[in-house]
């Protein structure tokens, strides 16, 4: 039996899924729990719903991108392990970089051809244990670091710096990025010379240019609904300008 | 029951519910692969494993700490246990329940941005899990469609699609706080291309420009006013 064939075997499927379905339960737990607050602090259950729905649309087309995630390391990884990690905890460039790092120590390349089962068993530790610091550091310490974040702001409507603080951090988290494919543009095929790659910075612009567009329709034209998807619709453009460009 | 006192309890619970979530995730995660090893008959090779988390896993465990301090305000407690747990915080999580408490009108730190933070983690989790799910079953007939090269730039252009209709989005909240981080940005990728290669790293030093410009400004209105 080829490893690949080992890795795909029933038994990973089911302590993978198995892993997956305990997880859905506890998001299906969450949502019930929030919901129910959400009614009982009085909030109009209108927005929530449109919280809902807004969040689904929106991680629909993000989800299809991570499973080609999954379909590329099954390559080298088989399907229910990265099926786990994508699913679960991780995202593509870790779990990438990790796995290629650990193969990397143990000898091999990430590939089907060099793969061993002693080599996907460490690759798979390696992977779980590099990426598991969030969930510890929230579970030692989210009481009291909430506790502290929630007395600067609860309840008081007044607009503080927490709100412009989270506005900025997102300017500069969007800033780096479009930094950067400005600079791999301009400087990617050397530095000035112009030779880098422009579609990241011409699927940024057309996303912005359709995001643009529907918050006008949303606001200017009354199409409140939009809103619900004008991220997913915007990266959907965005995407598909790539396909015409690339 | 009055207001505060119920949600007090509420926090509690999650708390509790949350810690607990983690644990056993975790120790489902890490037992996994020695779990697997014994059904295919070979354990990790420890040493390599301890080799491959000095070259690898020292960078993703800073990472994740500065991830910690800096998410968890935008997430809240529900929000945060379940985005941990579920990964895929910066290509869609944050930006997830960023879109959600915009959309509901609710702010940082109040019982209401919990609520819908919690929910739009949920759900965004619920449905990659769907997702991923249903193309694991299709994934033999999916697999030419998906992985044609034609549709191979789009995916590949995910990120980009994503922030620039985020940049849309929270630059014309503030477009002269925007101006500054991003020819910072820009100049420095120009300057030194490599850096692209650590894009995720760099949001640090372009978030606390844009913080440290955005608490300056604050603090000049506050002395106006």
């Amino acid at each position: 039996m080829s490893v690949l064939s080992q890795l795909n075997r029933p038994e990973l499927y089911l302590i993978c899924g198995g892993i997956i379905l305990f997880i859905a339960i506890v998001c299906v737990v969450f949502i019930v729990r929030a919901w129910r607050m959400g009614k009982r602090l009085g909030m109009d259950v209108t927005k929530m719903k449109r919280a809902v729905t807004a969040s689904a649309t929106f991680s629909v087309l993000p989800s299809v991108g991570i499973l080609l995630g999954v379909l590329a390391l099954s390559g080298s990884l088989g399907t229910p392990w990265p099926w786990l990690r994508l699913s679960v905890i991780g995202a593509l460039h870790y779990e990438t970089q990790v796995a290629d790092a650990a193969a990397e120590q143990i000898g091999i390349k990430l590939s089907a051809d060099q793969m061993t089962v002693q080599a996907f068993s460490t690759i798979a530790l390696l992977m779980s244990v590099c990426i598991m610091w969030g969930m510890i550091l929230a579970a030692i310490f989210n009481p009291r670091y909430t506790k502290k974040l929630q007395g600067k702001g609860n309840g008081s409507g007044k607009p503080g710096f927490g709100d412009r603080a989270m506005v900025a951090m997102f300017i500069g988290m969007v800033s780096a990025y479009i930094g950067s494919y400005i600079g791999g543009f301009v400087s990617g095929g050397g530095r000035f010379t112009f030779a880098g790659s422009w579609l990241p910075l011409a699927v940024a612009v057309v996303s912005a240019a359709v995001m643009a567009l529907l918050s006008w329709l949303s606001e200017k034209k009354n199409m409140k609904w939009l809103d619900n998807f004008s991220i997913a619709v915007s990266m959907l453009c965005g995407m598909a300008a790539a396909v015409l460009i690339g | 029951m009055n207001r505060e006192q119920m949600y007090e309890d509420y926090l509690k619970g999650t708390h509790r519910l949350g810690r607990l979530v983690s644990v056993l995730t975790l120790i489902m995660l890490v037992g996994a692969p020695f779990l697997i090893g014994g059904i295919l008959g070979a354990m990790p090779d420890m040493g390599a494993a301890a080799r491959g988390f000095l070259a690898a896993g020292l960078v993703w465990t800073a990472s994740s700490v500065v991830e910690y301090l800096v998410y968890t305000p935008m997430l809240g407690a529900g929000g945060s246990y379940l985005a941990f747990i579920t990964g895929n915080l910066i290509n869609m999580k944050i930006p997830c329940a960023m879109n959600a408490r915009e959309l509901a009108g609710v702010k940082t730190g109040t019982a209401e941005n919990e609520v819908i933070s919690t929910l739009s983690i949920a759900v965004s989790s619920l449905v990659t899990i769907a997702v991923l799910a249903l193309g694991v079953v299709l994934m033999i007939p999916l697999q030419p469609v998906l992985q044609s090269p034609v549709l191979q730039p789009a995916f590949d252009c995910v990120v980009p699609a994503l922030f620039g209709a985020m940049a849309y989005r929270y630059y014309r909240r503030d477009v002269r706080l925007a101006l500054i981080p991003l020819a910072v940005m820009t100049v420095l990728f120009v300057l030194v291309p490599s850096l692209t290669a650590s894009t995720s790293m760099m949001i640090i030093p372009s978030g606390a420009i844009a913080i440290g410009l955005s608490y300056l400004a604050w603090r000049r209105g506050q002395k106006e006013a």
